[in-house]
Formats: C-alpha cells, sequence, structure tokens
C-alpha cells in the first residue's frame, strides 16, 4: 500500500497528497492576495494604487516576525465551536504576529483543529467589509458611519410609524458574546417587538424545548472532559470528529481506556472511522431505533428499576410503546437489522456509565423534539442521567450559542428563559431599571408583548405571507441580519423573493455574507452592510457547549472601519431614543457599552439558569489560573489567584451554569447537572420541579430518600418561594434587607438572593425543588414520542403508515403545514428518490462567510459538492468530479462536484452546508462589495432545501428531505 | 538576493566560513556546501547552555502527552 | 542528546487538518504550498485511517543523498534542512522523498523565485536564529525559543506527535499499552504478527 493512495475522494482529494503532485502549479487565488501573503511587498504596493480597498493599512498590519517589537500575550477563546478551545495570541504592536497553544486549559490542552489553529488570518481579514456600504442602483457605494446610521434608522423609524415595530425581524447571532447576546434581547425589546432570534432557532432549538420539558434545563448534561470517564458512548446525529473536533481529544482517550464508541448515523463520518460499531440508518428514522433499543433493554431486564421508581414519571408508557416496536417494524422503518439494534441496547446497558451525543442529525427533523427526547429516556431508562460519565452530552453549534439562549435575543423568552409573561417583563424591568409602562409603551398592545416572535426559520414568510393569515399586523418590511448568514436557513430559493419584497435589508456583520451577494443578485436599493468587529476586537464572556464561562480579552483593534456589536447597539439605541434607558446601569464610554457592566447585569438577573455567579472578576481569575483545573473533572485542587488572593479551590473551570447565588455565595458552578452524588454547594442537584407537583395523581416530585447528598429535605419537593420558607420556618435565616426583597418572590425573582442562599447554604437543598424527569411530556403535540415520515420522504408505504401532524394555524405567528404538503408530495419518490441530507467539513463553520475568506482554510475544500454512492452514480451516468446537477422538489437546482464514495448509502446524498455565493449555476463574485468576496464560493446546499418544521420549536427540516441527481 | 551572482557570492562566503567550526553533520557522499546555521540554544534565552535547552524541549514535550495533565 | 522525530499515531488522527493549518499560520505558509498535509486511506469504508505527513527528518536523508549542489545539511538535533540560496530548485529531492515533503512554490514565494521549500521541523534555516531573514526564507525557529513544531502542539487529539524520539517513545508506548494494541494499519501485522483480537467482535459493517 502506498501512501499516494487517497480513496476515491473528489473535492478532498484537494487536501490529500494530490496536491504536492500540482504543487509546482498550484491554483491562485486571486493576483493580490496572493502577492499579499507571499511577502513580495514591492510588487504589492506597486499595486494598492488600483485597488479597490486601499492596501495601505493592510500593509501597515502585514504580519511581521515576532523580532523587535515587545510581545504581548492575549487570551481568547477560539470562534469557531462550542468546545471552547483557549488561545493565546501574540500581539506585537497592535499586530496579532502569533498563536501559541494553551496548553494549561483544561478544556483543550493546547489543541486545536484546522479552524482554532487558523484563527489568527480573522486578526488580517483581507476579505471583511471595511466600511459601511449601501446598494445604489445595483452597485455597492461606500459611505460613512454618520450617514450610514442616519439613512437605516430613518428607514427603520418611517418603518415603525407606517407599519409598527413588529414589521421589522432583528436576525442575532449566536457569534455574539454573552453581553452582546443579553444587550441584543434588550435593544429588541426597547425597540417594541419579540420578532428576534438567532441561529439556536435552527441549531439544537429541540433540544433545548425537549430536554428542558424532560428534566429541567435545556443543555448539554455534562461536559466533554466528563466523558473521559464514560464505558460507552452512542453517537447519533454527530459527526464530532468534524464539527467538533478537539472533544475527540476526550473521547479518543476515554476510547483508549475501553469505552465503546457507537455511531449509528446514514453516513460513514469521520466520527464513524474511530468508532467500534457503525450502524448505518435511513435518515430520520431514530425514534423507532430508539424504541427498538428501548425494546432490548426492557425485554432483558436492564433497565435500571431503582431509579426509574425514585427519579422518572411515565416510562411505564414509554416502556408500552418500545414493545409495539418490534424487530420487522424496526427495520421495516430505519433499515437497521435487529443484531444491530440489539448490540447497540446490549453495549450502552453493560458499559455503564454510558453517555450519548447528539447534534443537528437529531433536532433539524419535523420531529426534532421527539427524537431528542427519545434520546433522553434511553439515558433515564439506564439510570444514566446525573451520573458523571454518563447524561446527555449535546455538543451545541457556535462559540456562544449557549450563551445566546441562555440570554440572548430568543422571541419566546427574555434572558434566563423567564418566558414573555407580565411577571417576566416587570423582573427584567425591574434589573434594567426602567418603568415596565414605559417598555409595555414600546410595543403595539401587551398581547404582542407577551406573544413569541416570528422564528428565523420564518422570517421569509413573515414577508410574504398573505397578511391575513399571519398572527401579528403588520407583515415584515425590514430585516436585520446581525451575525447570521442566510444560506443556514432552508428554503433559499424562497428567501430570495422575500429579500426582494422588503422595503430595507440591513447586514451589520465582519463580512459583507452571503446575504450581501443574494440582495445585490436581485435587487437595486434599500439594501445597508455595516461592518461590525469580530470577538477578537472586543471582550467578554462566552458559554461553551458545557455551560462553562470563558472570558475573552481584547485581541486587537476593531479592524479597518469596523465597530463592536455592542456599539453599534448604542449607536442605534441612540438614534430610536432609548439609549439612556438601553445602558440605565451600565457606564458608556465613547459610545462603547462597558461590557463587565453588562455582565454584572446579568448576573443580578438572571437566577433561573445560575447566570448569577459568574462575575467578570471571578472569569478572569479561571481564565489567568487554568492550570489548576483537572481536565477530567474539571475542578480546581487548590491554587490561589496571584493578584486578588482569591482562593479557587474547589470551583468547577468556568463556573458552569447554574452557578447560584450571588458571587459572594461563591457557588462552584455545575460540572454534571442533577447529580444527587453531590452536595448542592458542591455542584450537586436533581431534577426540576417545574412541572407541577402531581399529574392525573401521580406525584411528579422525587420518591423518599432521592435527593442530592446532605439534603436537608431527604425526598420530593417543589420549588422554593417565600411561602415555603417561612412555613418551612427558614424565613427568620434570611437577613432583614433580604426579607423587603424577597417578601412575595420565588427563588427566581428575589433579587437579594437570599432564597437561594438560605435554601442551598444553609439548608443543601436545591431551590428548584426536587422532583421526578418527565418521560411523557403531556404539553408536547407527542407526548409520547412517536415516529413520523418527514414531509419529503421518498417512501409513500411509510408515509401512509407513519403520517406527520395536522397543520397549524397560527404557530410562531405563522400557518405552519404539515399534512397537507405531506399529502401533496406524498408520491415525490418517484421524481426524487434520492434522500438529500447535509451537514459539517472540519474546514467551515455555519453559513462558512467568515472560514470560506480564509485561505488556509479556504484551500482544503476549494469545491462544494455532494457525496454520492458508487452505485446511485453509475445508474445516473456519474462518474467521481464530474459537475452534476442537484433538483428538489422545489424547482431549485444547484451545479456542484460529484464525490463518488461509500460514505453514504446507495439512498442517500449527503451535501455540506457552508458554502454560498454560487445560485443555480452563477457565480455570485460581482455581487459582493469589490474585494471583499470570500475566497472560496459554491452552491449552498439550502438553495435547494424544502419546506418543513418542527411541531414545537419550528426548527426547520435539513437532514430529511428528497433530491434528484442527473450529469451536468 | 534572487540572482545566480548573489547566490555565488554566498556560496563563496559560506565556504570560506566552512573550517572555523564544525556547524553540520556533513552527509557522507557529499559536503554541504551552504551556510552555516547556528544552534538553537545560542541565543539570551539558553545563553549557549545545550543541556538546559534539551531539558526545556523534553519538559515541553510533555504537553504533547495528556495522560500526564489528567492523571497528574 | 536529542534526535526530533514525528510520529502520527493513525489511531488518534480524525484528519482535521490542525496540523495544516498550524504550518500555514506559523510560516506564512502560501497558497499551494504544503509542507504538511494529512493523507486518508479507505476514505469513506471502514477501515479508513489517516496520517499526517510532512518532513521525516530521514537519519539518511535521500534528498541529501540526492542534491546536485549539496545544499541540505542535518543538525545535531537531527533535523533536515537546507540553504536556499543555494538550491536551484531542480526538483530532485521531489522524486527522492517518498512523502512528497519538497514543495516548489509559486514564482516569489517566500521571497524566492522558484527554490524548494519544506517542513524545517520549525527550526528554521542557515541565517540567524530568530531574524527577519530567516522568518522570510524559511519561517519561525521555534526550536530556538524552546518551542516544539505549532502542527504537533496543536493537534487536537495528540495525534500528532513531535519532538525528542526518546520522549515520543514514551508517550506513545504509554498509549499503545493502555489501548492494548498497536496500531490497526497497514505494516503493522507484517512487523509484530497478527494483533491480539479485539475486545468485542466488530459487527457486521463495523470497522475491519
Amino acid at each position: 500500500m502506498t501512501l499516494t493512495r487517497k480513496s476515491t475522494s473528489g473535492a478532498r482529494a484537494s487536501s490529500g497528497l494530490a496536491r504536492s503532485l500540482s504543487a509546482a502549479a498550484p491554483r491562485i487565488m486571486d493576483r493580490r492576495t496572493f502577492l499579499k501573503r507571499s511577502g513580495v511587498t514591492a510588487g504589492a504596493s506597486a499595486f494598492a494604487s488600483a485597488l479597490p480597498f486601499s492596501m495601505v493599512e493592510r500593509a501597515q498590519a502585514a504580519p511581521a516576525p515576532a523580532v523587535g517589537g515587545k510581545v504581548v500575550m492575549k487570551r481568547t477563546v477560539c470562534t469557531h465551536c462550542s468546545v471552547g478551545c483557549a488561545v493565546d495570541a501574540e500581539v506585537v504592536n497592535g499586530v496579532w504576529v502569533g498563536q501559541e497553544p494553551v496548553f494549561d486549559s483544561p478544556i483543550n490542552m493546547g489543541a486545536h483543529c484546522a479552524k482554532g489553529a487558523s484563527i489568527r488570518e480573522h486578526g488580517h481579514g483581507e476579505h471583511r467589509l471595511r466600511y459601511p456600504m449601501k446598494l445604489v442602483d445595483g452597485r455597492w457605494v461606500r459611505m460613512s458611519w454618520d450617514d450610514a446610521l442616519a439613512e437605516v434608522s430613518a428607514r427603520l423609524l418611517k418603518l415603525r410609524e407606517e407599519s409598527g415595530p413588529d414589521s421589522v425581524y432583528w436576525i442575532g447571532s449566536s457569534k455574539h458574546n454573552n453581553e452582546q447576546a443579553y444587550l441584543m434581547r434588550k435593544f429588541v425589546s426597547m425597540w417594541g417587538t419579540n420578532n428576534c432570534d438567532h441561529q439556536a432557532r435552527i441549531c439544537h432549538s429541540t433540544t433545548v424545548a425537549g430536554v428542558a420539558n424532560t428534566w429541567g434545563y435545556g443543555a448539554m448534561t455534562n461536559s466533554y472532559n466528563d466523558m473521559q470517564n464514560s464505558k460507552a458512548i452512542l453517537f447519533m446525529g454527530s459527526n464530532a470528529a468534524e464539527a467538533h473536533p478537539v472533544s475527540l481529544l476526550h473521547i479518543l482517550h476515554a476510547k483508549e481506556n475501553g469505552a465503546k464508541i457507537v455511531v449509528a448515523d446514514p453516513r460513514f463520518t469521520r466520527t464513524a472511522a474511530k468508532a467500534d460499531h457503525y450502524v448505518r440508518i435511513r435518515s430520520g428514522s431514530d425514534i423507532a431505533i430508539l424504541y427498538g433499543v428501548l425494546r432490548h433493554i426492557f425485554e432483558n431486564g436492564w433497565e435500571d428499576r431503582k431509579y426509574i421508581d425514585d427519579r422518572v414519571y411515565g416510562m411505564d408508557k414509554i416502556r408500552d410503546e418500545a414493545m409495539k416496536w418490534t424487530a420487522d417494524k424496526v427495520e421495516e422503518v430505519s433499515g437497521v437489522p435487529d443484531d444491530q439494534v440489539k448490540l447497540i441496547a446490549e453495549t450502552m446497558a453493560k458499559n455503564k456509565p454510558s453517555t450519548v451525543v447528539w447534534c443537528m442529525g437529531q433536532t433539524q427533523h419535523t420531529t426534532g423534539n421527539a427524537i431528542v427526547r427519545m434520546m433522553c429516556n434511553l439515558q433515564l431508562a439506564l439510570g444514566n442521567v446525573g451520573v458523571s460519565g454518563g447524561g446527555t452530552n449535546i455538543f451545541r453549534g457556535h462559540d456562544n450559542v449557549q450563551g445566546a439562549t441562555d440570554v440572548g435575543p430568543n422571541p419566546d423568552s427574555l434572558p434566563g428563559y423567564y418566558g414573555l409573561a407580565a411577571g417576566a417583563w416587570k423582573h427584567w424591568a425591574n434589573v434594567w431599571g426602567v418603568d415596565y409602562e414605559w417598555l409595555k409603551g414600546r410595543y403595539a398592545s401587551q398581547a404582542l408583548m407577551e406573544r413569541s416572535g416570528i422564528t428565523v426559520s420564518r422570517w421569509i414568510d413573515g414577508v410574504t405571507e398573505k397578511n391575513e393569515f399571519i398572527d401579528q399586523d403588520p407583515n415584515l418590511r425590514a430585516v436585520v441580519f446581525w451575525g447570521h448568514a442566510p444560506n443556514s436557513q432552508t428554503r433559499g430559493k424562497d428567501m430570495l423573493e422575500a429579500m426582494k419584497a422588503l422595503d430595507t435589508l440591513v447586514v451589520i456583520d465582519p463580512y459583507p455574507s452571503a446575504t450581501a451577494a443574494m440582495a445585490a443578485s436581485a435587487r437595486r436599493d434599500g439594501v445597508y452592510l455595516l461592518p461590525a468587529a469580530t470577538q477578537f476586537e472586543t471582550e467578554g464572556s462566552c458559554t461553551a457547549s458545557n455551560r462553562s464561562l470563558q472570558w475573552r480579552e481584547k485581541v486587537i483593534e476593531p479592524l479597518w472601519e469596523s465597530k463592536p456589536d455592542h456599539t453599534i447597539m448604542y449607536l442605534f439605541a441612540q438614534k430610536f431614543g432609548f439609549a439612556e434607558q438601553f445602558t440605565k446601569n451600565v457606564k458608556v464610554n465613547n459610545y462603547e457599552p462597558d461590557i463587565a457592566d453588562v455582565l454584572r447585569e446579568i448576573n443580578r438577573g438572571t437566577w433561573t439558569i445560575g447566570y448569577t455567579g459568574q462575575s467578570p472578576e471571578r472569569l478572569k481569575i479561571h481564565m489567568r489560573n487554568m492550570h489548576v483545573f483537572d481536565p477530567k473533572t474539571l475542578r480546581a485542587k487548590g491554587g490561589i489567584d496571584k493578584e486578588t488572593g482569591y482562593s479557587l479551590d474547589g470551583e468547577y473551570f468556568g463556573l458552569p451554569w447554574p452557578c447560584y447565588g450571588t458571587p459572594d455565595m461563591k457557588h462552584p458552578g455545575s460540572p454534571n447537572l442533577y447529580d444527587t452524588s453531590k452536595h448542592v454547594m458542591e455542584g450537586g442537584g436533581n431534577f426540576r420541579a417545574n412541572f407541577g407537583v402531581e399529574k392525573d395523581g401521580t406525584s411528579l416530585l422525587a420518591a423518599d430518600g432521592s435527593a442530592s447528598k446532605g439534603a436537608d429535605l431527604q425526598f420530593g419537593y417543589p420549588e422554593f418561594d417565600h411561602v415555603l420558607l417561612k412555613k418551612l420556618g427558614w424565613w427568620d435565616e434570611l437577613t432583614d434587607d433580604e426579607k423587603k426583597k424577597a417578601e412575595g418572590k420565588n427563588w427566581k425573582t428575589d433579587s437579594s438572593g437570599g432564597i437561594i442562599r438560605v435554601v442551598m447554604k444553609v439548608h443543601g437543598c436545591h431551590p428548584f425543588g426536587n422532583a421526578k424527569a418527565r418521560a411523557v411530556v403531556w404539553n408536547f403535540p407527542d407526548p409520547v414520542p412517536q415516529h413520523r415520515e418527514p414531509l419529503f420522504s421518498p417512501r409513500a408505504d411509510l408515509v401512509a403508515k407513519y403520517p406527520t401532524h395536522d397543520d397549524k394555524k397560527a404557530f410562531w405567528r405563522m400557518p405552519t403545514l404539515y399534512k397537507s404538503v405531506q399529502d401533496q408530495f406524498a408520491n415525490v419518490g418517484k421524481d426524487f428518490p434520492l434522500i438529500m441530507t447535509s451537514g459539517r467539513l472540519v474546514e467551515y463553520e455555519g453559513g462558512g462567510d467568515e472560514t470560506r475568506s480564509n485561505p488556509w482554510l479556504a484551500e482544503l475544500q476549494q469545491d462544494m459538492f455532494v457525496e454520492i454512492n458508487p452505485r446511485a452514480a453509475n445508474d445516473r451516468g456519474i462518474r467521481d468530479k464530474d459537475m452534476v446537477w442537484v433538483r428538489s422538489p422545489t424547482g431549485a437546482q444547484i451545479r456542484v462536484q460529484a464525490m463518488v464514495t461509500e460514505r453514504v448509502g446507495p439512498d442517500t446524498v449527503f451535501l455540506p452546508f457552508h458554502f454560498a455565493g454560487h445560485w443555480m449555476g452563477k457565480d455570485l463574485i460581482d455581487s459582493y462589495p469589490a474585494g471583499a468576496a470570500p475566497v472560496v464560493r459554491g452552491e449552498a446546499v439550502n438553495t435547494a432545501t424544502t419546506y418543513g418544521y418542527d411541531a414545537v420549536t419550528m426548527m426547520q427540516e435539513t437532514k430529511t428531505t428528497v433530491c434528484q441527481i442527473m450529469k451536468a | 538576493m534572487n540572482t545566480g551572482i548573489v547566490g555565488a557570492c554566498v556560496l563563496a562566503l559560506a565556504l570560506a566560513g566552512c573550517g572555523d567550526r564544525a556547524q553540520v553533520v556533513v552527509y557522507k557522499q557529499g559536503q554541504y556546501q551552504g551556510k552555516p546555521d547556528g544552534k538553537p540554544w545560542d541565543n539570551d534565552a539558553f545563553s549557549g547552555d545545550r543541556t538546559e535547552w534539551e531539558a526545556t524541549i523534553r519538559a515541553r514535550n510533555q504537553n504533547q502527552n495528556e495522560y500526564r495533565r489528567i492523571n497528574g | 542528546m536529542a534526535r526530533m522525530k514525528f510520529i502520527c499515531d493513525t489511531e488518534r488522527c480524525i484528519e482535521c487538518n490542525g496540523c495544516v493549518t498550524a504550518c500555514k499560520n506559523e510560516h506564512e505558509v502560501p497558497w499551494g504550498v504544503n509542507r504538511r498535509r494529512v493523507v486518508t486511506i479507505n476514505d469513506g469504508v471502514p477501515g479508513e485511517r489517516s496520517l499526517s505527513v510532512a518532513c521525516m527528518h530521514c537519519s539518511d536523508a535521500p534528498c541529501m543523498a540526492v542534491c546536485p549542489v549539496d545544499c541540505f545539511y542535518r543538525t545535531d538535533e537531527g533535523v533536515v534542512l537546507h540553504d536556499k540560496n543555494l538550491c536551484i530548485g531542480c526538483g530532485y529531492c521531489f522524486y527522492a522523498c517518498p512523502f512528497g515533503a519538497p514543495q516548489f512554490p509559486q514564482a516569489g514565494a517566500f521571497g524566492l523565485r522558484g527554490k524548494m521549500d519544506k517542513c524545517t521541523f520549525c527550526a528554521g534555516g542557515p541565517e540567524e536564529n530568530g531574524s527577519e531573514a530567516e522568518f522570510r526564507k524559511y519561517g519561525r525557529n521555534r526550536l530556538a525559543e524552546g518551542k516544539l513544531p505549532l502542527c504537533a502542539e496543536v493537534c487536537s487529539t495528540k495525534a500528532l506527535l513531535g519532538g525528542d524520539a526518546d520522549v515520543l517513545a514514551d508517550i506513545y508506548r504509554q498509549r499503545v499499552m493502555t489501548r492494548g494494541k498497536g496500531a490497526d494499519i497497514w505494516g503493522w501485522s507484517t512487523a509484530y504478527g497478527k494483533p491480539e483480537a479485539p475486545a468485542q467482535p466488530p459487527a457486521a459493517g463495523g470497522k475491519s
């Protein structure tokens, strides 16, 4: 065997040895960039006058070796996924010249994937959006910040005047830090709408809803690090090796120490390549398989009966359902033979503690909320939740998607999952120091103030749907893309129509993004681009998937004319007339709200999920003392901060939320949720009492004897409020000052934190109560999860047996179709026989505008491609690397390169979703501002995706739709 | 610097320098003809102390061994 | 005496290309030049394994043997380097190298027309250590800073090891002993006989 054999892959071969053979004639990006990179500065400067963007600044900022100038080290965190890899940046004279591994970080121990290892390139950003610009007669024209702010705000205020605040849609970002995401929700509230959202909607919204409704909090229960304690790991709908590469550091360490790894996926992923067992499944059949797995568990008595009796409600109903899923039925739906289903069950049951990992492969379905609850039910049956090495390890996507979900711009909740009821508004009005009545006056009505807004997955319909069918007065007339790619949302073809119909489209982003190109390809005017700074050009905290918060130092000043997002928010707040209310408790320096002050305000309000203990001071101490934290437990073994004398002993790295109470209470953070083996002041806990105390005569509280270690109440109990405290005789343990603030309040609204202090510190109990997890979520469309075929299924026989939901009229303000679409396309398999699914590549992130603009990454993946099985390819006369058309039932077709590979089965094709910049066969390079197009462009898979949304959260269906492929 | 003339000059200088001190391990069949290279420990950080440099490198190497961090 | 080597643990390499971009980042390697790359065999099917490859800094380096202008040298620490002022860019070393390590940049790259470029083990080249001239021609000199090659230092799963061969051998040995087997990759059974049967039989469609 020779090293030069690089598989049958097409586009991927560009990362292989084939490259060396073509090295003598490398593919050139563009002449300007090449000259710049190659260091031929004489040539470059001669070139400069002809360039659309001045190269002078770039030349000054050109990377010089770290010789000479004084090197300043800045500690930051990679912005490309939720693992939270620390980076030490070497800065000389304000230029980011080098990058050193942070071996001290307990999370990544110095390790990076391709994205993290090339993060410094963002500090130079040749393809960035440099100045405010607007579309004038189809061309991008530079403008000043003053003009841009004045024009954009005038247009938006006019719409607000004409059509009300709900006519503007604000798409926030999971790439904002916690403080910016939080300010974004506050900003939109003060504008007067709930029409805001961010990437979590299309990432893990089904997880957050499904998991929170099962046991309390909608987040990863354990941590990447804790997986070192697992004895078996089931990946279902997660390709961690590409999407979260550094998590494999912990996972392969576990494997080396005997953990069994099983990957169940439609695609033989790179994660599967590292597994002990791979099970090929039909996309979207997860519920059927998981019932099959549970049937084997119950039939063999592998379930943890005591655990279920003590801590789970409704498992009997799950058991009854599982018994209906016989081997034949499971195989009919999923294509998985019974011995492989049993293998999953046996591996998980006999190698405990065992854990599960899922990502978009499970969440992005019309049944996403039910699929993820099946994963929870599997873990509850095995008694794996609240156990080190167990849990549901839900890997989030963006670097701060967890934090933006927790405190950011969600259409259905104020920060901290407080919801939108009047009580929630009053709580936050109090924290913000503004009058509730004033806030109410900002909204069109109290009804709209308390009604969930439109989701990012549906904004296009908010523009184009008939007005009488939508559940708010105006249609959407303006959309602000504030750090969000358009090509990560489905139905691209419909999106272009919506973009055409808008009055105003604003992009606030470090890169012009595919939004700019799409808009300029279809419009003449009314589009504005405002350059935002990246997270390396500001400071602030971000929350990794494991709920740990990390503090980023500012590495460099904002590049070009970009401004930090929170500064831009403040400038708009001034124009809109609420700047004073916006920053009532926050210092403002030169239009920039003080980030640490913002975090302190978050600390003062977010009691529900324990974002109260992570003061900026504590986080900074953690960042400079990373070495004292153990990479297996995340716990500090001793350690005293030199600067402050603060003792770190016993704290968990990044104070993973919930970190309850005030910072003074010194809660250490919670490494593994619901863990009864630890005291609540050591990070222990139990399931949350959030769904009442009984259901149909059955108690929902934990059984006698089941409680967190050392709790005064060793049985189930409801959540704490002033009444319960008084009944228990604990009220007088509050100080007089605390009593004043806690009177009439519960633990979530007591602004003194006194209730939490007494309950946790004095009595060792959990403020949110001690209840059972719910295997049956009675407030969801399918309380007991049911397999339902996707709206576009090539299997008419299964559609008949497992039909989808009925249509919904007003769901997140929009009519939402299920049955009528499925019926209309019941026989879609005839013309579109291939299941189309999509996912990630290691080199790129999200919509990819940022990573495809980084030449170090772009060089590794130069072509958009479709993975197609040799059988399917041969039947269509397609050879490896041929250009093909992928056609979808929407009438869209995209032109991509074929990668013939057995990675996918004959019935399935896979496309990565990071590409954009081509539109149905046409390169949109001329639609970007000159010089700001990403290095690599390609067709967006979502140009071709179809309709379909989760029945609880409006998650878009991306993972199971259909297509046909033919040679181009 | 790119021209053959300059290259030849450098070559001559390098040859002249070769006799002074043994800088490199030389391949048997041919004599290295280029510029002599310095030692990684000949700088302010290590003040020419090879032992110290080697100890530093060995210690640094353990960062590639997560077992040491996890079990230590 | 330290002897510098790379080894790549194929049980851990996940083809994430972190080593590749780390190299680009550290040395400002231009587009089209790949001092390091990741090679995958059995791509997309059970038995898929990846391996990060660069100059292996051979003890008896074929490039040195064939170079017509003798521009190569090996340092006391076993790093194979070359003098770009001397290199004529003929490509003989490219023929000789079993790993495809030598790269031939586009004119102008690294400031030197058509000269061979390759992995330096982050040890720079025959210019003053840490100097501007060294960086421009060969990239950063981490060894002189007491650091090791960045590709190995940032490897996402610590699959790629780079440094003193004795230390690497210890690190790798501990892993092999922990997992109870060596690499499930070509050549292992030829060299050491069939590996022990895995603890659990592979499933149908599982790894080979």
